[in-house]
């Protein structure tokens, strides 16, 4: 098996619209909520999203966006994106730009992408409506990939010229640490040299507020204390959206290259609960085997981990199973890593989730810290016992897993250590 | 029936007022529909709905097509030229051409059909398309291109003496390239140590593109063509040249038909490098003869396979 790196990020997030301002958000644990305006009305009960600031994506027709003037995106790209491949699209010129690819790195047959996204409600509902209401032969052209679910991959494997492996990953909120962990199948084995993983979500009413049906959002209405995983006041998660996107390259390429890496991608594992659509098993069953099959593969030890960045979304039954899986994991462990949720700060970002924080992991091992798990002023009992760190540590650590939950009880557990 | 039920012109009259926008509605609609074409695509298309004077279809069509050509590209646009291609000079993809198939429908209030689509390969075949199925006439011929393979077949002038490499006819006129390649016979003579293309091969290569036409799309009369063994030149008026053209030039020639009238046929020609004139003939005329279609039947088959790029009907997914 051949050695794998991620040499390369790129962020558009609620906690900040490049790497050096997450890395200081995460650090000082300042979150990115905000009253979102659309949710500002006496029917819609929830009121704070994780919002994506310095984009305009409220239009349906893509000339109307705006976006930071740094990036450059032509007409015919333009047309046939949605809100989270605009996202995904900038993350993707940071990413190529923090690994330092030349052209010929990003386009060759030894180089693909994975993505995840729950492609984009707003357009499909737009487009949908148009149809109905002008006639078939009179909508967009592109109005069907820029919705559906591969809107991503479709975009930006054409947009950039991918010629290795691609495809989409349909796991809900597992559905980005499901990419990357196939990405890394694909280095590892030989397959391909370098993967670009993708995971972005439209951030509006109509990817977060369908959320509200299941109860699953959070009710409060202070930006401060919306979301506070493992909190025992917690009330549902906040959404949010944005893109992230890693660059994960073999050893080979990175010796080639003679670039810097942010740290090792050691293996993952997964399970799944077998046990309901929407809820998450209550002892966690589906994580705990994630986990445990994740170490095993890597041939890591429960106590040899410094630090798990949860899945934990801030909802009751959500924060309990994991912290459940993560007790029977790491009980006979002599040292307890510390576990923190960074969805304290930035919101749950659905697809999205599991690129974004195993970024989050990568730029903390690279940095040297510790990001805590902001928001908890009484800890749930449930947790006790686990080492969950409510203050950012100036630690370095070694060895980080990320988790990732989705419906239908699917579960990944990602494995980086320090290169 | 409806009568029965009818409370008279009265009672509808409110009704039916309600549900057609009013002509101020319809200007705004039209300006949303147009909010990113320039301000005289607007005006124009304004002015087509009043009057329907189809004098206003140029600047709306070519207003349109603007909207949607990358910025870098919209140069080209702006000196019209009929025969610049909507794939090859604008890049303009089929999928482009259905935005803008749907923003001309919406705006003249028309539908076009894909099939119509297929044949449309420069600027020139839009408008004159356009007009058409305004104008309610019948559609046009679309524009043939021919490579050098279907030219020679079509051609009774055969290499080393052809000199069209490329060439597209339509009912207007015809254009062809041609590139001096430093190896033509004649220019190792003219002049000694000196090649410069003889203006008696520019009338030449003028008159062969009329030759093109007159085979192409000169002549309709049912059951006859023209028949290549009969095409001669018989005179030229205003012929003047402008530009020395050496090896490496690429010529652009150009014949528009000014009279048809049994044996002769009457052009005006033009060749150009680049943006320069190189050289111009106000009038050459060739005589030519018809025989019945069945003679040049392979020549027909040869043109047939050249279907234009046919618009994707279905994306791959």
């Amino acid at each position: 098996m051949r050695k794998v790196y991620i040499t390369g990020i790129g962020l558009i997030t609620s906690i900040g619209n490049d790497v050096p301002t997450v890395t200081q958000n995460l650090g000082a644990l300042r979150h990115g909520f905000e009253l979102y305006p659309p949710f500002q009305k006496p029917d819609i009960p929830v009121k704070v999203v994780g919002t994506i600031k310095d984009f305009a994506t409220d239009s349906p027709d893509p000339e109307d966006w705006r976006y930071p003037p740094r990036y450059t995106i032509k007409r015919e790209v333009l047309r046939g994106l949605a809100p989270n491949s605009l996202f995904a699209y900038c993350a993707m010129l940071q990413a190529i730009n923090d690994a330092r690819l030349a052209p010929e790195d990003v386009s060759n047959l030894d180089t693909g992408l994975y993505a995840a996204s729950g492609g984009s409600p707003f357009l499909t509902h737009y487009h949908h409506a148009r149809m109905l209401q002008v006639g078939v032969l009179r909508c967009s052209p592109l109005g069907i990939v820029a919705s559906i679910a591969g809107t991503l991959n479709f975009n930006l494997v054409a947009t950039f010229r991918i010629y290795g492996a691609s495809c989409g990953f349909s796991s809900a909120c597992a559905s980005s640490s499901h990419a990357l962990a196939f990405a890394y199948d694909e280095i590892a084995t030989g397959r391909q040299k370098r993967m670009f993983v993708v995971g972005a979500e439209d951030c509006n009413t109509d990817s977060i507020l369908p959320f509200a049906g299941m109860r699953a959002l959070s009710l409060q209405t202070n930006p401060d204390l919306a979301s506070r995983p493992f909190d025992l006041n917690r009330d549902g998660f906040v959404g949010t959206g944005g893109g992230a996107v890693l660059v994960v390259e073999s050893g080979e390429e990175v010796e080639r290259r003679g670039v810097r890496t942010y740290c090792e991608m050691a293996g993952w594992g997964q399970a799944s609960d077998g046990y309901n659509v929407a809820i998450s098993h209550p002892e966690g069953s589906g994580l705990r085997v994630a986990m445990t099959n994740a170490l095993r593969q890597t041939g890591i030890e429960p106590e040899a981990v410094d630090y798990v960045n949860a899945h934990a979304t801030s909802t009751p039954i959500g924060d309990t199973s994991e912290a459940k899986a993560l007790k029977a994991v790491f009980q006979e462990a002599t040292m307890r890593p510390a576990i923190s949720s960074t969805k304290a700060l930035t919101g749950h970002g659905l697809s999205l989730a599991g690129a974004m924080e195993s970024a989050f992991c990568a730029i903390a091992l690279k940095e040297g810290f510790i990001p805590g798990s902001a928001n908890i002023t009484r800890l749930d009992p449930a947790c006790e016992g686990l080492n969950i760190i409510r203050s950012t540590l100036s630690q370095q650590p070694r060895v980080v897993l990320n988790n990732s939950s989705g419906f239908g009880g699917a579960n990944v557990c990602i494995v980086l250590r320090q290169a | 029936m409806a009568q029965a039920i009818d409370d008279g012109p009265e009672a509808r009259k409110p009704l039916n007022e309600a549900a057609r926008p009013t002509a101020q509605e319809e200007d705004a609609l039209l300006r949303e529909s147009l909010k990113r074409c320039s301000a005289s695509t607007f005006e124009a298309a304004s002015q087509f709905r009043k009057t329907k004077n189809t004098e206003h279809l140029p600047a709306i069509i070519l207003g349109i097509i603007e909207r949607f050509v990358e910025p870098d590209l919209r140069a080209k646009l702006r000196d019209p030229d009929d025969d610049l291609r909507l794939i090859e000079d604008l890049g303009i993809d089929s999928l482009t051409m259905m935005e803008i198939v749907i923003l001309v429908e919406e705006v003249l209030q028309m539908s076009i059909n894909n099939e119509e689509l297929r044949h449309l390969r420069t600027i020139g075949d839009v408008k004159q398309f356009i007009e058409c199925k305004v104008r309610g006439l019948p559609l046009p011929k679309p524009t043939k291109f021919l490579p050098i393979e279907q030219i020679a077949v079509i051609m009774p002038i055969q290499p080393p003496f052809l000199f069209l490499s490329e060439a597209s006819v339509n009912s207007h006129g015809a254009n062809a390239k041609y590139k001096i390649s430093g190896q033509e016979f004649f220019l190792q003579g003219h002049f000694k140590d000196n090649p410069v293309l003889p203006a008696s091969i520019m009338l030449e290569a003028i008159g062969q593109l009329a030759v093109l036409f007159l085979l192409e799309g000169g002549i309709c009369e049912p059951g006859k063509v023209v028949d290549p063994k009969t095409i001669f030149f018989t005179s030229c008026e205003g012929v003047r040249c402008h530009r020395i053209c050496r090896p490496g030039d690429v010529l652009s020639i150009s014949v528009k038909p000014k009279r048809m009238k049994m044996p002769l046929a009457t052009f005006e020609g033009a060749i150009r490098v680049g943006q320069e004139k190189a050289a111009m003939a106000e009038e050459i005329t060739l005589t030519f003869g018809l025989a019945d279609a069945v003679v040049v039947e392979p020549a027909k088959v040869a043109v047939v396979n050249n279907e234009p790029v046919p618009l994707p009907t279905a994306i791959s997914a």
